[in-house]
């Protein structure tokens, strides 16, 4: 445990002291700020349907980014102890592979939440500024950010396989984008573009489309079953780090 | 403390390490030489755990390196070659991250880490980030790292490469000082280091151990010749009489200062002529000036091993 949280506070370190970090919370503000004021727009060009915590999540600047978040935060993960060399002074030390990879993986988790907060805030100012006027739904909050926590937890298990896999961080972001991207959209096609695709298939697609679990979370409602798939998949690709990380180990 | 049976390591194809056995007793310090590509980091890479052999086993106190491998590299401080290191920390949050990795805590990681800076030179460059060091100073950092955890064993892989020969004998001493209780096996291409700082040398070659023994005894065991180099005054010919000498094989004459006469003989292995000359030189009342033996350094040794094989 506390192997665990010395080599978590080192990533937490060297996170904060790289520009990368400042960069993407940067970026995402920007973002968040850009997606809010285009619920608001809406807000005020007429009575709306839906909450301003539904509008947010589903402006179009909203999932800019969501693409880049995760291969930003995951690309030097252990590609640059790769490439630094490091790696073997890390893994001579005693400590168990499991520590690492969930130290790393923890550590940029931790990152992850902290790039919602402000957005968070967002919230918070509006109801103050309106005093009050605009109600905003807990439930919807609540929903919208487990969804993201979650995942977060599957796109950063993602990025972190990518880049146990090379020594070239470009390569890992490359590697990551392409997960998160490819899984995005196989919702997309197929349930909004997919005319030719056999219904049982598009049934299928129903449980693991992203887009299909927005408009349910951002709602307030909960539904386990994609929690339980987006952390399954976590446990999926946390696992296939840990065995490429080991495969130095075992290969003969 | 290091038991390696037979250990074997191939990379696609190409047998890095080929059935390597020796031991090594607590308190040695081994010097492991070879020329580059000879099998030395590979070997040692296995030792701390950081590769598996593709055939061999090999324990460190007592620890098979592969089944209880983080408990043999608790016994383990390794410097890996160049010192690879974190370059964004500081010396001394660098020292404490890896001493709490290693399994110091409180009070008990910050003497440590006060130690090792003090031991390795680093207290006044502490607060400072590595990147800014010079190689000297990070390969000084990579040695109190594998210092901190008082480790049993150390394994240094080239602690000297790169440094200028100030650094070289700064590593010198401070492997001098740890010596007595201290397993060392360190590895190198530089044959003084193994000659002063080592008190066995496994000569690899082609992931085959070639020679194991002392420095002196290797040394000594060779069937080099010698040279013998003597300064002569007085009546000639000085060459006819020295060629009488049984063992000398050739000489060289030099003209030294004034009438002084520099020669080198080249003596068979194992022949001293030294007395011999000293008979001569009081017959013919010649004056001597300089007359040492010569003998041949590692190098030789490592020329004449390597290559003939």
């Amino acid at each position: 445990m506390r192997i665990l949280s010395t080599l978590f506070f080192k990533e937490i370190r060297s996170l904060f002291f790289s520009p990368v970090a400042w960069v993407v919370l940067a970026m995402v503000m920007l973002i968040n700020g850009l997606s809010f004021h285009a619920a608001v727009a809406m807000l005020e060009s007429g009575p709306q349907s839906q909450s301003i915590v539904a509008l947010t999540f589903f402006s179009r600047w909203f999932w800019l980014s969501y693409f880049f978040i995760f291969p930003l935060l995951t690309m030097r993960l252990f590609a640059e102890e790769r490439k630094m060399g490091t790696y073997e002074t890390l893994f001579t030390a005693p400590v168990h592979t499991w520590q690492v990879v969930l130290a790393k993986f923890s550590a940029a988790m931790f990152f992850y939440c902290l790039l919602w907060l402000p957005s968070l805030g967002n919230f918070h100012l509006f109801q103050f500024m309106t005093k009050g006027a605009t109600e905003i739904p807990q439930g919807q909050i609540i929903g919208s950010y487990l969804l993201l926590f979650f995942l977060g937890l599957f796109n950063i298990a993602a990025g972190c396989f990518a880049s146990a896999l090379t020594s070239n961080q470009i390569v890992a972001a490359a590697l990551s984008f392409t997960i998160s991207l490819l899984h995005f959209l196989l919702g997309v096609f197929v349930l909004y573009l997919g005319a030719g695709v056999p219904p049982l298939f598009q049934g299928f697609v129903h449980y693991f489309a992203t887009v299909e679990h927005i408009p349910s979370f951002t709602n307030g409602l909960l539904d386990t079953r994609p929690l339980v798939y987006y952390s399954s998949l976590m446990i999926v690709f946390l696992a296939l780090t840990h065995h490429v990380l080991e495969f130095r180990r075992w290969r003969l | 403390m290091i038991e390696v049976n037979s250990l074997t390591k191939q990379y696609a194809g190409r047998t890095a390490v080929d059935g390597l056995t020796f031991s090594v007793e607590a308190g040695q310090c081994v010097g492991f030489l070879g020329p580059n590509g000879a099998g030395k980091s590979t070997t040692m890479r296995i030792l701390a755990g950081y590769l598996s052999p593709t055939s061999g086993t090999a324990r460190v106190n007592g620890f098979d390196v592969f089944h209880e491998s983080i408990k043999a590299r608790q016994s383990i401080g390794y410097m890996p070659e160049n010192a690879p290191l974190y370059l964004d920390m500081r010396v001394n949050e660098y020292l404490h991250f890896r001493g709490a990795l290693k399994g110091l805590r409180g009070r008990e990681l910050r003497k440590r880490g006060d130690d090792v800076m003090e031991a390795c030179g680093l207290t006044a460059s502490k607060r400072k980030i590595i990147a800014t060091l010079s190689k000297g100073f990070r390969q000084r950092v990579a040695l109190a790292d594998a210092l901190i955890s008082r480790p049993p064993l150390l394994i240094l892989d080239e602690p000297s490469n790169g440094l200028d020969p100030l650094q070289m004998r700064h590593i010198r001493e401070l492997l001098a000082e740890l010596r007595p209780e201290q397993t060392i096996l360190l590895s190198t291409h530089l044959l003084g280091e193994v000659e002063q700082s080592c008190d066995r040398v496994l000569l690899i070659h082609r992931g085959q151990i070639c020679a194991d023994d002392s420095p002196r005894n290797l040394v000594r065991k060779l069937r080099a010749a010698t040279d013998v180099k003597l300064e002569l005054q007085g009546q000639g010919p000085f060459d006819e009489e020295l060629a009488k000498i049984s063992g000398v094989r050739k000489i060289t004459e030099r003209k030294a200062d004034g009438d002084w006469k520099r020669f080198t003989l080249r003596v068979e292995a194992r022949a001293d002529v030294r007395a011999a000359i000293f008979e001569v030189a009081l017959q013919k009342q010649w004056h001597i000036r300089e007359l040492h033996r010569e003998l041949p350094s590692l190098e030789d040794v490592f020329v004449e091993l390597t290559e003939g094989k």
